[in-house]
């Protein structure tokens, strides 16, 4: 019972830690896309309340799949090679990219774990390093059943400010999806927390803000913007009528959003006003920036049924990273 | 709170009064809040979280097992068809339902084997010591000791020196190395199962490939083409000779329990042993093995035409091994041993036995640790191979599998595929489409009795059909988990599950050619 406790007053310690800390859950899956989110998390993390949690994660092995021969038989081979597994490999070069954007995680404290989870011998890994201050660097290499629920899992050891994925392959209309959908996608719908769906596209900068005018919608801009100021990047309003007739509202709408950053004292350099399909206009004007932000929780759900979800069609079809703000 | 003017990052995005990032940028939702906090989010969010809620998402997650029994109770209840016993219908049902827990898997697939044991005894009300005895035969100890000395080869690292040959022989030029692995992956899993091969040699490619570049980027079509050398090397080898997979060994126990009457001289001829096996099969996998490289450079067109550098390399990396140690003599000893065993003795004394006297002779030796052995090897497949073998047999004794057999073909006759070479169009289809759902060795499990019923009521030869099944299931190119070489060189993290797409089809298309030519053209030559 004492036991107990003392483990509850711990957990219940690092709640109230994290709490006070802006956490980043990197998924890296080893591709291009995946690394912009890491180095756009990089490019937050810089300041010292913002912990970096690098996770990859790994579907448990099912020994009937190579015939009765575990996986791990090849897995142990490979090692006696010297060569790496692949998902050590996505983690370390994962790693090096915060070492070149400055973080010089290589010098601090570090800490390694091991949990054997699903039967599975390889289990989860992770190795924290921690800086005085008490920032950290986290690299985990995770095992789970299938891979959207290693991520969501994750989410459940310690909530997140922010989560970034790699650019999803396949992203199914909002009915379809309901049965059969990817694995960023499930992520993204899943995800209590802010959602960077990241996609390449180096040289484009700054945030593209979108607005419908509604109070959650508003709140969702002014969160982000803090963000952007961060970053230094410059922040564009965006807002979209379907018809001309609703221009003139859309503009208020962009001009209250500007007014508020700007009591913030957050520059705004620009704002502009779509008319048209809202998915389509945002995602061509979002073309240009580095980020656009969307936010899906001003619709009821009935609507987004019905309508489909203006923020899940811009995740899908944008060709630049997307940010949901939750 | 922090204050602007002090802030330590204050170079970067000057942060205004009462601004934080923690506290206004994005916000971390505490993962499990009270019950209306969750209930207030919305879309799907609202309705997964209230499945989690009252855990309706156990049976979200097993939904598959649940419809599969609901299916079994409802085949259960329908009125007895024409010529189908109650017993016979029972294992049909418990066919069907093993089937569907195979493709969907909402258990874990041991399971079904543990289910498939009890619904026997319970269902069929056949004594318990019974079916345990059906469940071990000499093609599950085969299984069980061929896995036993899987592992116990690879654990010898004799990859390097398999290697070291590779690239004598072959030179530098990539379409060369990629053929002598295809050959070397092909010769040895034809003996040893491709199992083995893929997880002895997948270093070899992967040393290849990270040799060439550091970068995953430039190498993405030289990758693909060496470890696809690899698996489907390995794959194509695997009906060469009954020790090369598991469903062989499960077909040559279905040919001698189905057909093999001791008191019949006439029926000898259904058993099949080793060698009779390599002259229908082999000359089969040995006219595949250049086709797959050449389907391979034509689908993947690899960035470097010659690895000098990288061969260079390897053979330094060999080097450093020094000579073959005593270990490895003995390793190559047993390892001819065992083969000389297979071919010249498995008629008298059986598969099975010969490979678990391998596996021991590889203990006694001290070459390789139990534990090794216990670890490496998934004992789960074992269980799963005889609960499906002993099913298979209950279908034929019930008569279920006749049944089956003869529906199918009055379903063919239109089309008229229920004799000749329809029929063995109509059967190879039918095994490479479930084969790609679930594992090899399970596919021929369960479709042996039926295809071997049809062959005989269709008046065809049941050893061509039968190897039809058998060679047919092992077109499994389309998926990652379809054979297991596929799932072992995905590991490697090279391959995209959409290059087993693109490639395998392809692969499927010849490998279908060439068993159809061998079944009409050189099959009959051998007098069956």
């Amino acid at each position: 019972m004492r036991f107990d406790l003392s483990a509850q007053e711990e957990a219940e310690e690092l709640r109230t830690w994290r709490s006070k800390r802006f956490r980043i859950l990197v998924c890296v899956d080893g591709s291009e896309e995946s690394y912009v989110g890491l180095r756009f998390a990089a490019e937050i993390g810089r300041s010292e309340e913002c912990d970096i949690i690098l996770a990859y994660v790994r579907p448990a092995d099912q020994g009937l799949r190579t015939g009765g021969l575990q996986l791990r038989v090849a897995r142990e081979n490979m090692l006696d090679w010297g060569l790496e597994l692949p998902s050590v490999k996505y983690l370390k070069q994962g790693f090096e990219i915060l070492m070149e954007a400055g973080h010089m995680a290589e010098e601090w404290d570090a800490v390694h774990t091991h949990t054997d989870v699903w039967g599975d011998p390889l289990g989860d890994n992770k190795t924290e390093y921690r800086h005085e201050s008490g920032k950290s660097i986290v690299l985990k290499l995770k095992t789970a059943p299938d891979v959207v629920s290693g991520i969501l899992d994750q989410y459940e050891l310690g909530p997140y400010n922010l989560m970034t994925l790699g650019e999803p392959s396949r992203w199914q209309g909002e009915i379809h999806s309901f049965w059969d959908a990817g694995v960023v996608q499930k992520v993204a719908m899943l995800s209590p927390c802010s959602v960077l769906v990241a996609r390449n596209g180096a040289e484009r900068t700054g945030f593209l803000i979108c607005t419908d005018g509604s109070e959650q919608s508003f709140e969702a801009a002014r969160r982000a913007a803090v963000l952007a100021h961060y970053c230094d990047s410059p922040i564009t309003l965006f807002s979209v009528t379907p018809d001309h007739e609703g221009q003139p509202q859309a503009e208020e709408v962009v001009a209250r959003a500007k007014a508020m950053l700007e009591d913030l004292d957050i520059p705004v350099a620009g704002t502009v006003v779509g008319v048209g399909d809202p998915v389509e206009q945002i995602v061509e004007a979002g073309a240009g920036h580095g980020v656009i932000v969307v936010s899906d929780s001003g619709k009821s759900r009935l609507k987004r049924f019905l309508a489909g979800s203006v923020a899940f069609g811009v995740m899908g079809r944008a060709k630049t990273s997307v940010l949901n703000v939750r | 709170m922090r204050q602007g003017g002090d802030t330590p990052d204050g170079a970067r995005g000057k942060i205004v009064a009462d601004i934080s990032l923690v506290a206004d940028s994005l916000r971390a939702h505490p993962p499990t809040g009270a019950w209306l906090v969750r209930a207030r989010r919305r879309g799907y969010q609202r309705m997964l979280v209230i499945h989690t809620q009252f855990n309706l998402y156990y049976f979200w997650e097993k939904r598959w097992f649940f419809l599969a029994m609901a299916l079994g109770a409802f085949m259960l209840t329908l009125p007895l068809p024409e010529d189908l016993s109650r017993d016979g219908m029972i294992v049909l049902t418990m066919s069907v339902v093993a089937t569907v827990l195979f493709v969907t898997e909402p258990v874990p697939l041991p399971t079904v084997a543990l289910l498939i044991v009890v619904g026997q005894i319970l269902l069929l009300g056949i004594d318990s010591t019974k079916v345990a005895q059906s469940l071990m035969t000499d093609s599950v100890l085969f299984i069980m000791g061929s896995l036993m000395l899987a592992v116990a080869i690879v654990k010898q690292r004799l990859d390097k020196r398999l290697a070291w040959l590779i690239v004598r022989a072959t030179g530098t030029k990539t379409a060369n190395i990629c053929f002598g692995i295809s050959v070397v992956s092909g010769l040895m899993a034809s003996f040893i199962g491709e199992h083995t091969v893929a997880a002895m040699m997948l270093p070899v490619g992967v040393t290849l490939i990270s040799l060439t570049s550091d970068d995953p980027k430039k190498v993405r079509n030289l990758a693909a083409v060496l470890l696809f050398s690899i698996c489907y090397g390995a794959s194509v080898a695997g009906i060469g000779t009954p020790s090369g997979g598991a469903r062989n060994a499960i077909m040559i126990g279905y040919w001698k329990e189905f057909f093999y009457d001791p008191g019949n001289p006439e029926t000898e001829r259904y058993l099949i042993d080793y060698l009779r096996w390599m002259t229908f099969a082999y000359p089969m996998f040995l006219l595949q093995l250049p086709l797959v490289t050449l389907v391979l450079l034509f689908t993947f067109k690899p960035e470097y035409r010659d690895l000098a550098r990288p061969v260079a390399k390897l053979r330094a990396q060999v080097r450093r091994e020094g000579p073959m140690k005593p270990g490895d003599m003995v390793t190559i000893l047993f390892f001819v041993l065992i083969l000389a065993a297979w071919v010249f003795l498995s008629a008298d004394i059986g598969m099975g036995t010969i490979a678990i006297l391998g596996a021991s002779a590889f203990l006694v030796a001290g070459l390789v640790k139990w534990e090794d052995l216990n670890s490496g090897v998934n004992w789960g497949v074992v269980l799963l191979y005889a609960a499906a073998i002993s099913l298979g047999v209950q279908m034929k004794e019930t008569g279920a599998a006749l049944w089956v057999a003869e529906s199918f073909l009055t379903l063919l006759a239109p089309i008229g595929a229920d004799q000749g070479f329809g029929l063995w169009v109509s059967v190879s289809a039918l095994t490479t489409a479930v084969t790609n759902t679930m594992s090899n060795g399970a596919a021929v499990a369960v479709l042996g009795p039926i295809v071997l019923k049809m062959a005989t009521v269709a008046g065809e030869s049941p050893i061509i059909i039968g190897f039809i099944t058998a060679v047919s299931s092992a077109f499994a190119y389309l998926t990652v988990v379809g054979t297991p070489a596929c799932t072992i060189v995905y590991a490697s993290g090279y391959l995209k599950t959409t290059d087993f797409l693109n490639v395998g089809w392809r692969m499927v298309l010849v490998s279908m050619v060439v068993m159809l030519a061998a079944a009409s053209v050189y099959w009959p030559l051998l007098g069956v």
